[in-house]
């Protein structure tokens, strides 16, 4: 009988086993998700001749560049140390980039002669910035245009720089308040942005002579984002939601500041993309982030060539990215919610399409998960967007959650696309949540204005409503929801657990909010002029202190139970290293279960591929242990 | 005997100095364990002091190392308000703290009530005074002259950091602690630690003197109440009183009857010391406590083996009674089996010496041999089946009998022997019984036997009654005899057991009440006896009633 049971139940386990192993999913190694990309940043050479793009090497993002005659790739830059970061073509086929030595504190320029293929250094800078601002200027094919904190780290200035010489002239020097240059399509700046924190200004210049004069001034919360000349009278074309919800692309006239015409708006979302060709001088298309983004044709011609190319790569999203300066190649770029990105060159004369490489080729559309939009209601009636990302397989109840609350409410939003940390989770077995909750950009200005000061307050109960939503929607398993950001969304993980213990099994941090007096104070000095701003994104410390203290983590270490993970690289310039480590060393004193890794020579999003693969390592192993109890 | 005695005295002499060795032992342990306990409770009135201490600066420690750092994560923006609500709970949590000093520090700038004559221009813009009374904070503005020295002390530590400071690195926790705390007698004074970032713009404000930007900084004196730290007396079984005292106190006990001890208090409070005292009856208290549960065990181990002796002791004795009794078995039985020998012996030179017998000779010489050899084997019978019953080696050979046939038949064998033997029985309401007739034949025998013999010539009566009581069958055997002494009565069934008297001269060993017990018990029944002396007897035997018709 016994021996009979045993048989039976051994039967029954082989069986389990057998259709476990039948529903699961191939694990994506964490390598795969998280390695660097492969090959990207696909550019074209004003003359066509060649294609440039980044490339890994040593775990680092090099230079190289391929030669559309032959096919010969050559590689540009043999950097270890770190990684290639924005780089561009001059108007006179060479190519400038920088490069960002975090242990050093210091950032360097070279420029790269490419028939030649020699690098040279023509910047560096010590604590401070530096950033390209304009690179194409036919009357002085070797000038560009960089901003620079060198005079005053408090102040960007900008200077004409020789790319052949290293030669650098100052050309407008920063009386305090500047924050946005907008260079003309010859090389000039006549549109500036000033902001004395909280109120910008637009000003004018009829040339380099003149004085700049004011034209618009309007709060922080209004936008006016110049972006060419029109070539008409002084007008110029710009993003605006002044005296309106929705951002729209409007024509302004320079000399009064006056809207003229409204181009073209959107009555879901803002419009915030607008290609705007420099070399003919017209506006060709603008971009609307809704659920997914929308777009809209300002000029037939384009279109025709997107159409074109469209037909051949039918369900992506498709974007030019480059073109040569006879507007015959371009480079595309192609992606959707499965496809980190595809490059593709175009040559409008034969419509030829080829496929120039892939962000990351270890992913396959048929394992990756569907980003799905959805809104729903928070407890005071507005209507919050976010999308839900479920785990592939038949499951759609009753699923572990992962919310991913975004960072910096007031500069950022989720949108549509492919993320390798929600692919990730998603392809571990969880379904992703993201939240825009009120203060995300894109949704008009209404919606941003709601999120003022409601750090933790109805900023935190959005993201509170949406799970309670997924719970009662029957997708998540109430006992396993976990949640994870990184920066604001750190702090929505950290205020999450302590106030609403009941909710969350866990939370990962990485670079977390914890104190809203530090991040106050700790605004970088060339950030000053966001002070005012900030205060009234977060609060005062003058008049609000009792409020920031309230919802600030560090002062509430006795609140949180639930186990943590937290990751901070400490050469992050807005966090307060000790601060943190007296914050972990407290919790760790009131025996919460909390892992804290500290890298040495990383900012705040992990560079190096090692501590990035550790990271989610670490991540994957955490979210297992602790959803796993309680089943 | 002489020597059975010597025997007997060695052990107990053994006994005797065993007994005297281990209470010799038992004495001097409790004497090592009892001053092992007062030594240790001796050490432990000194060790145990850094617990009481360690109990008693517990929440100045969390104060120290959490809240006062707390005051940082404010980055310099704690203003009068939310001062007071930082007070307001660090005088709930921690009621040493009598007094909050708030000052409302200004780097940069010269237009302060206060100014320090420093290159970083540190000044004070506002200073405010917390104490709280009956919970609630009370603020006041009022300065003393001690507020101004405080401030300059902290004010000059800073400036001194931010001349030298490695701006490269986060200041170490020993820089932190030397420059942004001061920790004096009943004060403590904190000033929030900038960031790096600010500590490079105080530098530059060092080189540059003054510009437009003003800093803000926090500093908190808290003066401290040692008499308000409660203390935690976490041994109070070793310390009568434990008090903060000054420094310097230090009384002079006359008797001394007081035992004392003491511990200095963290810096904050360098002052004072913690005041241990017990008086010397309360450590010997202490020391009894605890010596109880020792001195307990070490008498219930000398309990143990007094008790161990004495079980040797009695075995020992049993041991020699058996051995006695065998002595008088054999004592006994040798007697017993000398008279018919003797007789058989008298007769057997009779035989042999007279030359003719008549025929009246041949006979009686003949009836004495036969009688004589009868008794042995009687003898050699009773002392084989007893020992046969002791070892449980008889088989019970169970059979129907009928009682009054059964009865009849020894009551007729009797008559016949003792022809003077007066015998009676009735039966009630009993035909037959189920049992083995040898057994219950054997009982019979020996007590009619006995009533005979144990009664006067001419009162030689015996009456046996048989009745059934419930699920028992009892007989009865009374008789008129001599009867039993009321403290022989107890002994009458030991084995070899005989009453002194002139009934039993001839031919007893002491055996028969004893086997006849043996016999009742065997049968699962019992045997008693109610006697009065000269009067008579009566025995009775209880055995369970069996009938052929159940089995």
């Amino acid at each position: 009988m016994l021996k009979r049971v045993r048989i039976l139940f051994f039967i029954f386990l082989l069986s389990a086993l057998f259709s476990c192993k039948r529903n699961e999913v191939r694990q994506i190694p964490i390598s795969d998700f998280f390695k660097n990309p492969e090959k990207g940043f696909f550019r074209i050479s004003p003359d066509g001749k060649y294609v440039s793009y980044l490339k890994s090497y040593k775990g680092r993002q090099n230079l190289f560049i391929q030669s559309l005659a032959d096919g010969k790739e050559t590689m540009a830059t043999s950097f270890t140390d770190y990684s290639v970061r924005d780089y561009s073509w001059t108007y006179n086929n060479q190519v400038i980039f920088s490069q960002d030595i975090i242990s050093d504190d210091e950032y360097k320029m070279y420029a790269l002669d490419v028939p030649a293929m020699k690098t040279r250094n023509i910047l560096s800078l010590q604590k401070g910035r530096i950033r390209l601002l304009n690179n194409r200027d036919k009357k002085e094919p070797d000038m560009v245009m960089v901003s620079m904190n060198k005079r005053d780290p408090a102040n960007f200035d900008i200077y004409k720089l020789n790319v052949k010489t290293g030669e650098l002239r100052s050309y407008l020097v920063n009386p305090g308040n500047l924050t946005e240059w907008f260079p003309d399509d010859d090389g000039k700046i006549r549109l500036v942005k000033a902001s004395d924190g909280v109120d910008e200004t637009v000003l004018y210049r009829s040339d380099d002579n003149a004085p700049f004069k004011p034209i618009i001034k309007n709060n922080f919360k209004d936008r006016v984002e110049p972006i060419a000349f029109t070539g008409v009278k002084n007008y110029f074309y710009a993003l605006s939601n002044v005296n309106r919800d929705k951002t729209a692309l409007v024509e302004i006239d320079a000399e009064t500041g006056k809207e003229e015409k409204v181009i073209l708006g959107c009555d879901k979302a803002d419009i915030n993309r607008v290609d705007y060709s420099e070399n003919k001088h017209r506006l060709e298309m603008a971009t609307c982030d809704e659920a997914k983004p929308k777009k809209h044709f300002l000029n037939a011609d384009i279109e025709r060539i997107y159409n074109e190319f469209s037909s051949q790569l039918k369900g992506s999203e498709v974007i030019i990215v480059s073109r040569d300066s006879a507007e015959d190649k371009f480079v595309l770029k192609s992606y959707t919610d499965r496809n980190p990105g595809t490059y593709y060159l175009y040559e409008k004369s034969t419509g030829k399409l080829t496929r120039l490489g892939d962000i990351n080729t270890s992913m396959k559309v048929e394992e990756l998960c569907a980003m799905k939009p959805i809104s729903f209601k928070s407890r005071d009636g507005l209507v919050i967007n976010g999308y839900l990302t479920l785990p592939l397989g038949s499951k759609t109840t009753n699923l572990p959650v992962v919310v991913m609350p975004h960072d910096g409410p007031w500069r950022s939003r989720d949108t549509w696309g492919y993320s390798d940390e929600v692919q990730f989770l998603a392809n571990r077995g969880y379904a992703v949540f993201q939240v825009n909750y009120r203060g995300s950009t894109g949704y008009g200005k209404a919606f941003y204005s709601a999120g003022l000061k409601q750090a933790g307050g109805k900023i935190q109960d959005d993201i509170t409503d949406g799970v309670n939503w997924l719970i009662s929607e029957k997708i998540a398993n109430p006992k396993k929801v976990a949640i994870f950001g990184g920066g604001f969304g750190g702090f929505s993980a950290l205020y999450g657990v302590s106030f609403h213990p009941g909710l969350y099994n866990c939370a990962v941090v990485q670079y977390g909010l914890i104190n809203f007096f530090t991040y106050i104070k700790d605004v970088p000095p060339y950030f000053k002029s966001r002070l005012q701003m900030i205060y009234e994104m977060v609060g005062n410390p003058e008049t609000d202190a009792e409020q920031l203290r309230a919802i600030s983590p560090v002062f509430h270490t006795d609140k949180i139970k639930a186990p943590l993970l937290i990751f901070q690289g400490a050469k992050d310039e807005s966090a307060n290293i000790s601060e943190l480590n007296q914050f972990v060393r407290e919790l760790k004193k009131q025996n919460v279960p909390v892992t804290y890794y500290l890298k040495q020579n990383e900012r705040k999003v992990f560079r190096n591929e090692h501590n990035r693969m550790e990271m989610y390592t670490e991540i994957e192993k955490f979210l297992d242990n602790n959803m796993r109890v309680n089943h | 005997m002489k020597e059975e005695k010597s025997v007997y005295g060695k052990s107990f002499s053994l006994i005797i100095a065993f007994l005297i060795l281990i209470s010799v032992v038992f004495i001097i342990a409790l004497f090592v364990t009892y001053n092992l306990t007062s030594n240790y409770v001796e050490g432990e009135f000194e060790s145990k002091k850094t617990e009481v201490l360690e109990q008693t600066i517990k929440p100045y420690n969390d104060f120290f190392n959490n809240r006062v750092p707390e005051i940082t994560f404010y980055q310099g923006y704690l203003d009068s308000a939310s001062a007071v609500k930082y007070s307001d709970s660090v005088f709930n949590d921690y009621p040493f703290v009598k007094r909050i000093v708030f000052y409302e520090i200004q780097v940069g700038s010269q237009h302060n009530d206060y100014n320090v004559k420093n290159a970083l221009s540190i000044g004070i813009q506002a200073i405010y005074e917390y104490r709280s009374k009956n919970g609630v904070v009370i603020t006041s503005n009022k300065r003393r002259p001690s507020d101004y020295v405080d401030f300059k002390l902290m004010a000059n530590k800073l400036d001194n950091f931010v001349a030298v400071a490695d701006t490269s690195r986060e200041p170490t926790q020993d820089e932190k602690f030397k420059t942004f705390y001061d920790i004096q007698p009943e004060k403590i004074s904190y000033l929030n630690i900038p960031r790096r970032e600010e500590v490079m713009r105080y530098r530059e404000l060092q080189k540059q003197g003054p510009g437009t930007s003003v800093y803000k900084q926090n500093m908190l004196t808290f003066i401290l109440d040692q008499y308000a730290l409660k203390v935690k007396n976490s041994h109070p079984e070793l310390y009568q009183d434990v008090s903060i005292r000054p420094v310097v106190y230090d009384p002079i006990d006359n008797e001394s009857n007081n035992i004392t001890t003491e511990a200095p208090l963290p810096v904050a409070f360098s002052e004072y010391k913690l005041y241990f005292s017990s008086p010397k009856g309360y450590l010997t208290a202490e020391v009894n406590r605890r010596f109880m549960p020792i001195g307990a065990i070490v008498l219930l181990i000398y309990s143990f083996l007094v008790l161990i002796g004495w079980l040797i002791y009695r075995n020992l004795s049993i041991n020699l009674k058996l051995f006695k009794l065998q002595y008088d078995f054999i004592n006994n039985f040798t007697h017993e089996f000398k008279t018919p020998i003797s007789v058989i012996k008298i007769a057997g030179s009779n035989l042999r010496g007279d030359s003719e017998l008549s025929e009246r000779q041949r006979k009686q010489y003949g009836k004495i041999l036969d009688e004589e050899a009868d008794k042995l084997n009687d003898l050699m019978n009773k002392l084989l089946s007893f020992t046969q019953l002791e070892n449980k080696s008889i088989r019970i050979k169970k059979e129907d009998i009928v009682l009054d046939d059964f009865v009849k038949s020894y009551l007729d064998t009797f008559r016949i022997k003792y022809p003077d033997f007066k015998l009676e029985y009735r039966i009630y309401g009993i035909i037959d019984f189920y049992t083995d007739p040898v057994l219950l034949g054997s009982i019979f025998q020996n007590l009619i036997e006995n009533a005979y013999k144990y009664s006067n010539p001419k009162q030689r009566e015996l009456f046996i009654n048989i009745r059934l009581e419930k699920r028992h069958i009892i007989f009865s055997f009374k008789d008129k005899g001599i009867g039993i002494a009321k403290e022989e009565i107890t002994h009458i069934f030991k084995k070899f057991y005989r009453i002194e008297n002139q009934y039993n001269q001839n031919g007893s060993v002491g055996l028969g009440l004893a086997f006849c017990k043996e016999l009742a018990n065997f049968m699962n029944g019992e045997i008693e006896v109610k006697s009065k002396i000269n009067t008579g007897s009566e025995f009775i035997v209880t055995l369970p009633y069996e009938s052929a018709v159940y089995n």
